[in-house]
């Protein structure tokens, strides 16, 4: 624009940095206070375990990023993870479907539970919280009923999904592609910037043409893609489905969502962020493990991350105001 | 007046006849076997699904009817089951608490119905029970821990995987391997920390302890799930530089012993509790003599018994 | 500058980040005048008000209360001082009595129990002033809108308020309130209150005020009298003439009409036809609640009808379908462009790209770059005053975000464009320079209708009105011929006619 003038910056401005940036910022201090407080944090086999498990927790997240980003909320994750691994190995070894099918019986049983509770909010105007709460007990009924209550083995190419690929752990690989595809799909395609569109101001969208009701159930279908992928990895890593497998997932997911600058109100959020909130989460509790903290701490530390990241999302909201 | 009479007496009439058919009702369902409740803590766990097994195959050999409730761990929930109990023509309740201080409010209905109760696997409290039907957690911790300090030769760094912290199972195991641990000094307990009873949890917690402490030698985990999971976290090493103790006798715990991964676990044979424990409450309704505490054995199954076990 | 004056903003700058909102600005308010603060939105009079309340501190230059500098570091500092502000947004607890809302914060006490008696007391006391006749006892939810305000400055006064400053005070009233609240404030000069008022109305300017401060883009312009005439007024806040306030440009009307609606029913509206040709456009008048937004929300495809039909063109869209009725080539420009125009938390470039953003997609991808492109230019054509493309809307003041709404059309190609409220909250340039679109959609031949409250808009921009009244069109008036009076005839007539509504 010709007719505009931007003032030139006036050298670095730590604290909007410091509100944009939160998460990071967060996430390097606690690698270097656990860097100073044992030797063991920074070695590359600990990353390496980080890697793996933060894969469960940041799949699941990616998904729900969408969703949140569309101001909605998605309870039912955790059991969509169980059910779709169990459903996975389910129907290669008790069904005999061939065994290249696990995955995608599992990444269908995800989207169809997706989109159960996307359609039950889209069409059946319940609010999302309700839609997926109901279904967070459903699914999880589901996974017990299929299993009678027990672990069932893996098919092996789900338990693939857990193993080496080479030198790299497939847990990490698969959280860098489905990272990057997500990241895709949410800044590149329409859909994904209908999701902004409909969580900022879903009557301004609606009102542009955009088809709110669809966006709303394809986010609920992608998260459920996600969680049933993140389900799959973590039943690959135990070489066993069980029916308890993930519960409570959905509280660590939204809370990397959010961690991550996230706001819950809708319309804003980023892959990379997400990804920085469930590594801050991840780091937490691998410290906390190797400085031997008591589970009791674990639970008062975590809680106060999170009361902290949001804080700065209020911060950042107040200077975005003013 | 006339017309007053009358109608007293009709309804008396049904009443009485409602009452007597009432009570035939009940007689039908007494002559086949008493019913009974069985409320079980969750059913979410394989532990307390053998346990209804158990149950179930027992009370159809007795030809009893057994309803069993899910409460699906919440103390609340189990205590309106406890009151459906009381009231819906059960003639004794088994109960598997979700907890042991709760249970004592949750089984008053019950109490106060005079049926007879039998606890099994936990404690209710003060409640007056028939029969409390339980394997030793404490003993079993002890057998645990001697196993997996036989298994290393009486020495070297181990870590302890804890159940829940607060659950009474967490508690008496707990006391089980202190003492079991007492006489070998040369063990030395690096790290005690919670998976909550979870193989995912205890598969991050043991990756991780392993880096803290790379000589650790043994892992003694309170259930066969955190073994399970630790045994995963160690790849390789499990039952060769790593010795890995679980605990429950699951049917996942006896293939790893069977395939070596496992030294041993501590089988509390659910089934067995589940069958003693409808053997106590059919006795207790038939007004027999029932042993106020019924041991259940506990048995250290490793590679040398497991073939009596796997399998089944 | 004069040393009576009861509080002066000496040469205040204040900057979020790099954007200077304002720029060395002197303002001085005195005991018993008013002082009226002009300026378009986004001029800065908000800011200095907050400075002025304590939420913001000057970057530079001081403020002196009484003579003496002062630093007003929050709204308790300011209260103290004596200063009151009453918002838009009013501060009162609806479910609370009168005398309870006026003693809020401070509830006198007798051994540690509410002394009601003593809470009526000085909330009668304060209406007294105002020479309010209201009972005491009423929940505030119950009172108008105008009451409230009026509680609202009862408590300031209560509070001692030397100075009060009123922010927009007559946007929601009704012409008797606003005389109301006029004598109530020159009630409140002989008290010698000093009062500081900002309004968008020109004419409320010389009523009210005793002298005017005129800003500009965060700079003070200059102090005039209040009598100053209204043209000048505009001159100095929009920095050029304004030649004429409505530039209606009137284009051939030819062709076959764009927009047909035929017995459109729906609840509140009833049995409406219309016909809209190109380079036409035609305003919709009627009271609050005549079913104009209803009107426009069915046609726009944002609503379900019942029976009726919309044709554009001559091909008929589907009801409550936005995206048909967009592809069609409808344009929506909704009433309240915050809650249903905009996404606030968005960019410029993407606000203006959301009706054409699946369109021009390939694959599902988004066209990025074309899309900002697309957006640069409309925003250059339509003179949207922003940072960059790239800025969120919020930074844009309201005429510019409502440009932005009328640049997602433009961009989509948008024929028929449907006008809810499109200058409300706009101010005086900003409202010229959307009439000129309104112009260059009936020069390319496109068609308008626009529903407005504003008589003077509607008379000055269209040319045909038709009248609302209860759900169905009451007249149609040429506005060549039409008068505010022959508008509001017909607006309050009770139609039951079902034949001659809108045009053959």
């Amino acid at each position: 624009m010709s007719s505009v003038a931007t003032a030139p910056k006036k050298g670095f401005d730590f604290k909007a940095f410091l509100a944009n940036n939160g998460a990071l910022v967060g996430l390097v201090i606690l690698c270097l206070a656990l860097f100073i407080a044992t030797p063991r944090f920074l070695t590359g086999p600990n990353l390496l375990n980080i890697g793996i498990q933060v894969s469960t927790i940041a799949v699941m997240a990616f998904g729900m990023t969408f969703v949140i980003v569309a101001a909605g909320i998605d309870l039912s994750v955790g059991s969509v993870a169980a059910l779709s691994a169990m459903g996975s190995s389910y129907a290669v070894t008790t069904s005999g479907l061939p065994d290249a099918l696990a995955i995608p019986v599992g990444l269908a049983i995800g989207a169809l539970s997706g989109w159960v509770t996307g359609a039950m909010s889209a069409y059946g105007k319940l609010p999302t919280f309700i839609a997926s709460l109901a279904m967070l007990t459903v699914v999880r009924g589901l996974t017990l009923v299929i299993s009678d209550g027990r672990p069932i083995s893996t098919a092996s190419s789900v338990s693939w999904l857990g193993d080496d690929l080479g030198p790299i752990p497939m847990p990490i690989i698969i959280l860098v592609v489905s990272g990057l595809l997500a990241a895709f799909v949410l800044n590149r395609t329409v859909m994904g910037k209908n999701s902004f569109a409909v969580g900022g101001n879903t009557e301004a969208a609606r009102l542009s043409g955009i088809p709110v009701k669809r966006v709303l159930v394809t986010v609920f279908v992608i998260s459920g893609l996600f969680a049933a992928l993140s389900g799959m990895i973590l039943a690959g890593r135990l070489d066993s489905a069980q029916p308890t497998l993930a519960s409570g997932y959905e509280l660590d997911a939204i809370a990397a969502v959010v961690i991550g600058g996230a706001s819950l109100s809708g319309g804003v959020g980023r892959i990379s962020g997400t990804l920085i909130g469930a590594l801050v989460l991840a780091v937490i509790r691998n410290g906390l493990n190797l400085l031997s903290v008591s589970a009791f701490w674990q639970q008062v530390v975590i809680g106060a991350v999170i009361a902290i990241a949001v804080g700065f999302d209020v911060l950042r909201r107040k200077n975005v105001k003013h | 007046m006339k017309k007053l009479i009358r109608t007293t007496a009709a309804i008396t009439l049904s009443l009485g006849l409602a009452a007597s058919l009432a009570a035939c009702n009940r007689g039908e369902t007494a002559a086949d076997g008493a019913s009974a409740t069985l409320a079980v803590s969750t059913l979410n766990n394989p532990f307390f699904v053998d346990l209804r097994d158990g149950a179930q195959a027992e009370a159809d050999a007795l030809g009893m009817d057994l309803s069993v409730v899910d409460a699906q761990n919440d103390s609340a929930t189990q205590a309106n089951q406890l009151a459906t109990a009381a009231t819906n023509g059960s003639a004794g309740v088994i109960i598997n608490a979700v907890d042991t201080e709760t249970a004592e409010a949750g089984l008053a209905p019950v109490v106060k119905a005079n049926l007879p109760i039998v606890a099994v696997d936990r404690a209710v409290g003060n409640t007056k029970v028939a029969s409390f039907v339980a394997s030793d957690n404490v003993a079993g911790g002890e057998q645990a821990a001697k196993a997996l300090a036989e298994s290393l030769k009486g020495k070297g760094k181990i870590i302890v995987l804890e159940g829940v912290p607060g659950a009474s199972a967490t508690n008496e195991r707990g006391e089980g391997f202190t003492k079991g641990l007492k006489e070998f000094k040369d063990i030395e307990v690096v790290s005690k920390q919670t998976a909550n009873f979870d193989r995912a949890e205890a598969l991050d917690v043991v990756t991780n302890l392993m880096q803290s402490n790379p000589d650790a030698v043994g892992v003694l985990a309170m259930n066969d799930e955190m073994a399970l999971g630790a045994i995963q976290a160690l790849g390789d090493k499990a039952g060769k530089s790593v010795k890995v103790l679980g605990f429950d006798g699951t049917e996942d715990g006896f293939k790893a012993v069977k395939a070596g991964s496992m030294v041993a676990t501590i089988a509390q044979n659910p089934a067995e509790l589940g069958k003693q424990s409808v053997q106590m409450l059919s006795k207790a309704i038939n007004g027999e003599d029932v042993e106020a505490n019924a041991q259940v054995a506990v048995d250290t199954v490793d590679s040398k018994n497991i073939a009596e076990y796997s399998g089944k | 500058m004069s040393n009576d004056a009861l509080l002066v903003l000496d040469k205040v700058c204040k900057s979020f980040g790099p954007v200077q909102v304002i720029e060395d600005v002197t303002v001085e308010v005195y005991a018993g005048k008013v002082s009226v603060l002009l300026g378009e939105n986004g001029a800065g009079k908000s800011t200095l008000i907050k400075m002025i309340a304590g939420v913001h501190e000057p970057d530079a230059g001081q403020i002196l209360f009484k003579g003496q500098p002062v630093r007003i570091r929050d709204t308790k500092t300011s209260e103290a001082l004596g200063i009151a502000t009453i918002h838009q947004e009013l501060n009162l607890v609806p479910s609370m009595t009168i005398a309870e809302n006026i003693t809020l914060g401070r509830v006198p006490r007798k051994f540690g129990i509410i002394n009601r008696r003593e809470m009526r007391k000085i909330a009668r006391d304060a209406l007294a002033k105002l020479e309010l006749d209201l009972d005491v006892n009423t929940p505030v939810g119950e009172l108008g809108l105008a009451q409230q305000q009026l509680v609202e400055i009862a408590k300031a006064l209560s509070l001692d308020a030397r100075v009060l400053i009123l922010d927009e005070p007559t946007a929601a009233l009704t012409t008797t309130e606003i005389e109301h609240l006029f004598r109530v404030v020159n009630q409140l000069k002989t008290q010698g209150v000093g009062m500081v008022f900002i309004s968008h109305h020109l004419d409320e300017i010389a009523a009210i005020g005793d002298y005017v401060n005129v800003l500009r883009d965060g700079k003070f312009i200059a102090t005039v009298p209040a009598d100053t005439d209204e043209n000048e007024l505009v001159r100095l806040m929009v920095g050029r003439d304004i030649d004429a306030q409505f530039p209606r440009v009137a284009t051939d009307v030819s062709g076959q009409p764009l927009l047909t609606v035929e017995h459109l029913s729906e609840g509140a509206l009833k049995d409406i036809s219309l016909q809209i040709r190109p380079g036409e456009v035609v305003a919709l008048a009627g009271l609050m609640g005549a079913g104009r937004t209803e009107l426009i929300r069915a046609i726009a495809g944002a609503d379900k009808y019942a029976s009726g039909t919309v044709k554009v063109s001559g091909k008929k869209l589907t009801s409550y379908d936005v995206a048909a009725a967009t592809r069609a080539g409808i344009g929506h420009v909704p009433e309240d462009r915050k809650t249903q125009g905009l996404v606030l938390d968005a960019s410029v470039a993407e606000n203006i790209g959301y009706a054409t953003m699946a369109a021009t997609a390939k694959n599902g991808l988004v066209d990025r770059k074309g899309q900002k492109a697309r957006a640069q230019k409309v925003a250059e054509r339509l003179r949207i005053r922003m940072g960059s493309i790239d800025a969120p809307i919020r930074s844009l003041s309201g005429g510019n975000q409502q440009k932005a709404v009328f640049g997602r059309w433009f961009t989509a190609g948008a024929k028929v464009l449907l006008l809810d409220e499109p200058t409300r909250g706009v101010d005086v340039g900003a409202k010229v320079e959307i009439y000129e679109l309104i112009n260059e959609i009936t020069a390319s031949g496109g068609c308008v209708l626009m529903a407005s409250s504003e008589l003077p808009e509607v008379l000055g921009m269209s040319d045909r009105i038709l009248v609302m009244s209860q759900g169905r069109i009451a007249g149609e008036l040429s506005t060549k011929e039409a008068t505010q009076d022959a508008i509001m005839a017909l607006a309050i007539s009770n139609v039951h006619r079902e034949e001659e509504m809108g045009i053959k």
